[in-house]
């Protein structure tokens, strides 16, 4: 782990059950640092733990990590941001046929799944880059205007 | 390294509470089902579940409470919540949970509403 005076912190967890919880402890105490509001942390946290329960159950990487990088900074208005990146080196896969297949299974009975959504639903701003050579999930979260 | 989670029940006249206790994960869920599953064999048709200290849940825990409100409806009975965090409440709302228990912002009034 490193941590950096622009506060950047870059991580490699094993995925193993429940790491995702230190991944989000590690990125609460950035947010915290940086002024986030406990609800905005909160939101984060819930991302970032289905973002890494996503690597893990469905990257099919070789090499059993999940790569991490939290960076946390401030706008011209003061406003702090913090940006997240979960990188796998897995398989990849097909965000138009995952969105789909989410779209068609709508439904009490339909309960698996969900990750994308929370993520997209917590977070300000998402983007997703996936190929063979494995998937980069990149989300931003923005704290209040200092005052 | 996580909050394993612990559920305790408190057996009411006309139902049952299960509180818990950390991290919502597929074990935790597990457990809560376990706990739910022997009340409902018990003959327990209205659970409330108090998540009062509960900060974080994740998707796969959630549909596991999912499954045990299905097993209950099958059972003409109801699971319903209370002292969700905002973000809980939130990610239950995108799952679509909340249209199939009722969430109460406290457990006097879930008691309330319930007849527990």
């Amino acid at each position: 782990m490193t941590t950096t005076a622009e506060r950047q912190m870059d991580l490699t967890l094993p995925m193993v059950p429940d790491i995702e919880i230190a991944a989000a402890r590690a990125a609460g105490n950035l947010a915290r640092e940086l002024g986030l509001s406990s609800e905005k942390i909160d939101e984060m946290t819930h991302a970032i733990i289905e973002a890494c329960i996503n690597a893990r159950e469905h990257s099919g990487c070789a090499d059993g990590r999940m790569y991490l990088r939290f960076r946390g900074s401030s706008g011209a208005d003061g406003a702090p941001r913090i940006d997240v990146w979960i990188t796998d080196h897995g398989r990849g896969f097909d965000l138009d046929q995952a969105r789909s297949r989410r779209r068609h299974h709508e439904g009490v009975s339909h309960k698996r799944g969900w990750g994308l959504q929370i993520i997209e639903a917590h977070m300000d701003e998402v983007d997703i880059s996936s190929s063979a050579d494995g998937t980069t999930i990149h989300m931003v979260k923005y704290g209040e205007k200092a005052i | 390294m996580t909050d394993e989670l612990k559920v305790a029940v408190e057996r009411k006249p006309n139902g049952a509470i299960l509180y818990t206790k950390g991290y919502i994960n597929n074990v935790g869920g597990e457990e809560i089902a376990a706990r739910a599953y022997e009340l409902m064999d018990g003959g327990v048709r209205s659970l409330l579940l108090n998540l009062r200290e509960t900060k974080i849940v994740n998707s796969i825990g959630i549909s596991i409470l999912i499954e045990i409100i299905e097993k209950m409806m099958e059972k003409g009975g109801r699971l319903s919540f209370c002292c969700l965090t905002p973000v809980i409440q939130k990610t239950f709302q995108i799952m679509g949970l909340a249209q199939y228990a009722a969430i109460f912002p406290d457990e006097e009034s879930a008691v309330r509403e319930l007849t527990l």
